[in-house]
């Protein structure tokens, strides 16, 4: 294959360790205050929150004196209430009750709180200085404002979703993120193999 | 020889740009600077000097003699660019990287890079020229979020809000 044609460097460099001038003077240090994780039912986000606990624990441990908080967001979508249901068979338009609205409501915090709880325990296992956050709104632009409103240092997405494009290399909500949050953004890519 | 624990490796994408520069100073900033002498990883500095040939384009006549100049001032930019690069490492004491000059596409480079090296981390700017210029990712950062095989962050410059 000629692919390997160009992985040989033009020039390849080392930066050396600096022997002279002792100032004593810290050169000033930028702490990670923030990291955002933005968490779904996919396996691909809760796969970027284990690589950030992986990778990062060093920044974001409780036990270091000047740790980042790592945030882990979730945002449900809105349950549509005002949205007419298909019509039943006399051609009569069903609206949700309030009682489903209720349960759908149920429903949706329960799911939070049981993939929060996931996330938390990941994190805690490392000793990662976590706390939570559920929204609710489009996923995309909620994870957006949370950043601006929140001055999030680094925001941390999975790369694939809950779509059944395949083919996309990168969810939507993702892309949308890269592309428009006012922060850097880290995209988590699944070993390997696992496509 | 082996060092004990393998760190692991990121990459750090340069060119001549200024997001560029403020990419690889906030990637230092915040996960080399603080962690002297034990960094969480190796670092990898990398720039793709465009190929003088492409970069001139076939214009017609006259371009052969065109390229050898195209040629040495992408050099001079390479040169540029490594310095910029080993300058801010040291002034922010980190040491031990590595800086490496590639020839070709930018794109295909980081991505060849990224699995030459079996890097954990690919770190690129983000120019986003373009009408919209808040809505636009630039073309190589967008390559590389797409197909390179690692995690990949892009870090952008902050704007001012208007």
């Amino acid at each position: 294959m000629a692919k390997d044609q160009a992985t040989a460097a033009m020039e390849t460099s080392t930066v050396e360790k600096q022997p002279e001038t002792r100032e004593a003077e810290t050169p000033s240090v930028t702490r990670t205050k923030r990291m955002m994780v933005a968490i779904d039912e996919s396996d691909s986000s809760f796969y970027a929150l284990q690589w950030v606990i992986d990778h990062f624990s060093t920044l974001l441990m409780t036990t270091e004196a000047e740790s980042g908080m790592l945030t882990v967001v979730h945002v449900q979508s809105p349950f549509h209430h005002f949205a007419a249901f298909p019509a039943g068979p006399g051609g009569a338009t069903v609206y949700a009750s309030s009682s489903m609205i209720e349960s759908v409501k149920k429903a949706q915090q329960e799911t939070s709180a049981a993939l929060l709880s996931r996330a938390l325990q990941m994190c805690r296992a490392k000793q990662i200085r976590t706390e939570t956050l559920v929204l609710e709104g489009d996923a995309k632009d909620m994870i957006c404002q949370a950043v601006e409103q929140m001055h999030v240092d680094l925001l941390v997405v999975g790369s694939r979703g809950l779509g059944k494009i395949r083919r996309a290399f990168l969810g939507s909500v993702s892309d949308y993120c890269a592309h428009h949050a006012n922060c850097p953004i880290l995209i988590v890519k699944p070993p390997k193999g696992v496509d | 020889m082996a060092t004990g624990e393998e760190k692991p490796v990121m990459v750090v994408g340069v060119d001549e740009s200024e997001q560029s520069t403020y990419a690889l100073e906030w990637t230092l900033d915040r996960f080399f600077a603080p962690y002297a002498p034990n960094f969480p990883f190796k670092l990898f500095i990398v720039h793709a000097k465009p190929n003088a040939v492409s970069a001139v384009g076939l214009a017609g006549p006259g371009t052969a003699e065109v390229v050898p100049y195209v040629d040495a001032d992408l050099k001079h930019t390479a040169a540029r660019v490594v310095d910029k690069a080993k300058a801010l490492c040291q002034s922010k004491s980190v040491h031990g990287t590595v800086i490496e000059v590639f020839e070709g596409d930018a794109r295909n480079i980081l991505c060849e890079v990224v699995d030459k090296h079996h890097a954990s981390l690919l770190v690129v700017g983000s120019h986003g020229y373009g009408a919209i210029k808040r809505a636009v990712l630039g073309s190589v950062s967008d390559y590389c979020a797409h197909h390179a095989h690692c995690s990949v962050m892009i870090v952008k410059k902050p704007k001012i809000k208007v």
